[in-house]
């Protein structure tokens, strides 16, 4: 009983959502459209889910002062702070203005945006020194993507554009690499992402594919 | 209310340069942005699905709709949450394959239909309107012609059977599969071209941002002193900087004497 | 000579790290100003929206958030004034739990600039959780996926809405992705399967995926990361004298990228110059 019944929901619900790309009627589309609310509200349950397993874990290591508590602590804090702020504004809390007083925009604005941004700029650090120490010309296909980034990256930009004479033919070698292999690579790569997928989608439709059930 | 504005400009550009003082190394206000980003981050998630989902999809249409249709989902999401506990996790088993399936279902046409169908009826070419259009190439159009049909074409197969591992790779097979690399790896190359042209520019839109250069051209009260947001924000970025090295520092030299006892 | 290479190509990389610094706020500090062109992609985008017409409806999915920021943002704006410059309703929602507060304040702003009113010409309709279920259900009725915009009016009776439920009754769909969930799961999920007309403002690490999509005419129109905004502006404020038009993000970002992809290739030539100069001396 206990993966019993759910392999029979996911049969039934796997094979109703396939069911409303071949079936367009109305009545049909209704159901189908209250299990995608239905497919919705659990998205966001399962957020949630993880919002309670955050706290599970790391409120014990504050508590008995474990491992970096100070910063778990500070993740709890923050998270609580934004919380409180978030509800405490409520429908009010994206209206404009808000940023001038302490508030869950105040927070979006010059905590979250800044961290945020910065997270990922300082990938471009770090692209930078990986292309300077691992990006070499070995052999034939090493040369080929060096040559293809450096193509890329030279003539997208209008240093590059600008060179004389050469400058307007690099942009349409940019533009073929970008438009021929690149698509028939990245068809491939599509035909066979879509393949795998379809594949696993009806594995799990008809209960070969188990693992989201967990153990016995 | 000015010197909210103040505290919050200040406030940015020290956990934009906590985060990028990463690049010297590991440290400990680094690690205190990063949590930070990870509650704050968090937080406004939980706010926003509150307020995007389960208010207008789930509270408002039972408490004021009166909607039994949506003591379903309701029913579902208490019994997901029966996750945390140890005696009835295994109720949540029911939920969970509510919403694989669903995945399941639209993925799967969502492929089929959008991605494997759309995309082999697009790979092939009319070579003989090709011709018409651009011949056999055309530089004006970007490369267009019978030559760029081709290759599209041969290297797509190319690649897909350099795909087909469970294929008895002979030596024609072999040809063929190293036109498929060297195809994808054009395609790779341009990907990571592109993916420094992206972390560029997200870098630019932070050093904007430290030197003022998105600040509104208006003036700021500091003290007995008007100035603009703009030099305002600069001579901020280079306080706030000189105290992350010295903070650092002094970090460091705290911790040195304890790493060499141990 | 090759005891330098060799020390070269080992230095610590924070010295590398400095150099990219320099060579991005350098060029912010000198500003200097490079024309460009605009690619097939963006030109195509821009014409479809210049053949709207007034009281035309476009649907935007507002999906990034800041950590993209600084690519995407300026399409945004600019394709909100280029939208209300034509005169189309807008509406607007993001299926990114980090976006509402980013995206909301600038589609209001913009509204508000062109004497626009809420609820008759455009509307925001928050945030929706469940990524792929959230698309498809898109597809099917906008209404049901929002029941309440973001000021808790009923979405069905804004007037904004009028005639508008399905996704396919919106003349056009403009996907700003930062990547999943964003365009690819748009073209997938219902693109296809209602013949929907739908353009992107897509990252540059996505750019090359969705080329492909753009080829096939499943997108009509890609604008792809900082330079795709910048061309998007360019054709936008052609029409605007330099005097009255506000400050271009993205076309004053060109040229400090310049500068750092040129960076970038010197230090790619450099690396591989002193690979190859030190490979023999290293095997001896």
């Amino acid at each position: 009983m206990k993966r019993t019944l759910p392999i029979l929901i996911t049969f039934v619900v796997g094979v109703i959502m396939v069911g409303e790309f071949f079936i367009p009627h109305w009545r049909y589309r209704a159901l189908t459209g209250e299990m995608l609310e239905w497919g919705i509200i659990l998205a966001a349950g399962a957020f949630i889910l993880g919002l309670i397993n955050l706290v599970q874990v790391h409120l014990p290591t504050v508590v008995q002062r474990g491992t970096d508590w100070g910063y778990k602590a500070v993740l709890l804090v923050s998270l609580a702070v934004t919380l409180t702020m978030g509800f405490a504004n409520g429908k009010e809390r994206l209206a404009s203005g808000m940023e001038a007083t302490f508030s869950y925009k105040w927070i979006f604005d010059f905590v979250y945006t800044p961290l945020s941004a910065t997270m990922f700029a300082l990938l471009a650090f770090y692209i930078a020194s990986a292309g300077f120490r691992a990006f070499r010309a070995r052999n034939a296909e090493a040369t080929l993507l060096l040559v293809a980034a450096a193509l890329v990256m030279f003539a997208s930009v209008p240093i590059g554009e600008g060179v004389p004479v050469i400058g307007e033919y690099l942009v349409v070698l940019k533009d073929w690499t970008l438009d021929v292999p690149n698509n028939a690579a990245r068809r491939a790569i599509f035909i066979g992402a879509a393949l795998g997928a379809i594949s696993t989608g009806l594995r799990v439709i008809l209960g070969l594919e188990r693992s989201h059930l967990g153990g016995e | 209310m000015d010197l909210l504005a103040i505290t919050g400009l200040l406030l940015s550009i020290f956990l934009t340069l906590a985060i990028l003082s990463f690049l010297f190394d590991d440290n400990p206000i680094y690690k205190f942005a990063e949590h930070l980003f990870m509650g704050v981050g968090i937080g406004i998630g939980t706010i926003e699905i509150y307020y995007g989902v389960f208010q207008p999809k789930l509270i408002l249409p039972l408490l004021e709709e009166h909607r039994l249709l949506s003591i379903f989902p309701l029913l579902l999401l208490v019994l997901l949450f029966a996750k945390v506990t140890r005696k009835h996790q295994d109720w949540a088993r029911i939920p969970i394959a509510f919403i694989v399936a669903a995945f399941a279902g639209v993925k799967l046409t969502g492929e089929a239909n959008g991605r494997l169908l759309e995309q082999v009826r697009a790979s092939m070419p009319d070579l003989q309107q090709l011709y018409e259009t651009s011949g056999w190439w055309d530089w004006d159009n970007g490369g267009a012609g019978v030559i760029s049909g081709l290759v599209l074409v041969l290297g797509l197969c190319a690649c897909l059977l350099h795909f087909y591992f469970s294929a008895r790779h002979n030596r024609p097979m072999r040809t063929i599969s190293r036109i498929g690399i060297l195809t994808l790896m054009l395609s790779f190359g341009a990907s990571f071209g592109f993916t420094v042209m992206g972390r560029i520019s997200l870098a630019i839109g932070r050093a904007e941002a430290l030197l003022g250069l998105d600040q509104p051209n208006t003036l700021i009260q500091l003290g007995s002193m008007e100035v603009h947001r703009m030099t305002a924000t600069r001579w901020m970025t280079v306080g706030t900087l000189l105290l992350i090295i010295v903070s650092i520092a002094a970090l460091r030299r705290r911790t040195a004497p304890d790493s060499s006892t141990s | 000579m090759l005891d330098l290479l060799i020390r070269f190509q080992n230095m610590d990389r924070r010295w590398v790290f400095l150099g990219m610094a320099l060579a991005i706020v350098l060029p912010m500090l000198v500003p200097f100003s490079l024309p460009f062109k605009v690619d097939q992609r963006v030109q195509d985008l821009y014409d479809r929206v210049e053949a709207l017409e007034a009281g035309d409806t476009v649907y935007i999915s507002a999906d990034f958030d800041p950590g993209s920021r600084p690519e995407l943002e300026p399409f945004f704006r600019t394709h909100l004034h280029h939208l209300f410059r034509q005169d189309v309703r807008v509406v607007m929602g993001t299926l990114w739990a980090t976006a509402p507060p980013l995206v909301k304040p600038i589609l209001e702003d913009i509204a508000q600039e062109y004497g626009k009113e809420y609820g008759k010409d455009w509307t925001f309709l928050g945030y929706v959780e469940g990524k792929e279920l959230a698309i498809k259900s898109l597809g099917q009725s906008v209404r049901k996926t929002y029941p309440l915009d973001d000021r808790g009016n009923k979405t069905a009776d804004l007037a904004v809405m009028a005639g508008l439920d399905a996704m396919r009754d919106f003349d056009i769909l403009t996907s700003v992705s930062a990547g999943f969930p964003g365009t690819q799961a748009f073209v997938l999920q219902i693109q296809g399967q209602y013949n929907l007309e739908m353009a992107s403002a897509c990252t540059a690490v996505s750019a090359p995926d969705y080329i492909p999509y753009y080829q096939s005419g499943q997108l009509f129109g890609l604008s792809g990361g900082m330079p795709g905004s910048a061309q998007y502006e360019k054709l936008v404020y052609a029409s605007v004298p330099p005097e009255k038009r506000p400050r271009l993000p993205a076309t004053s970002g060109m040229n400090v990228l310049s500068i750092g992809h040129l960076y970038i290739i010197i230090l790619l030539l450099l690396g591989n110059l002193a690979f190859f100069l030190t490979r023999g001396g290293e095997e001896n």
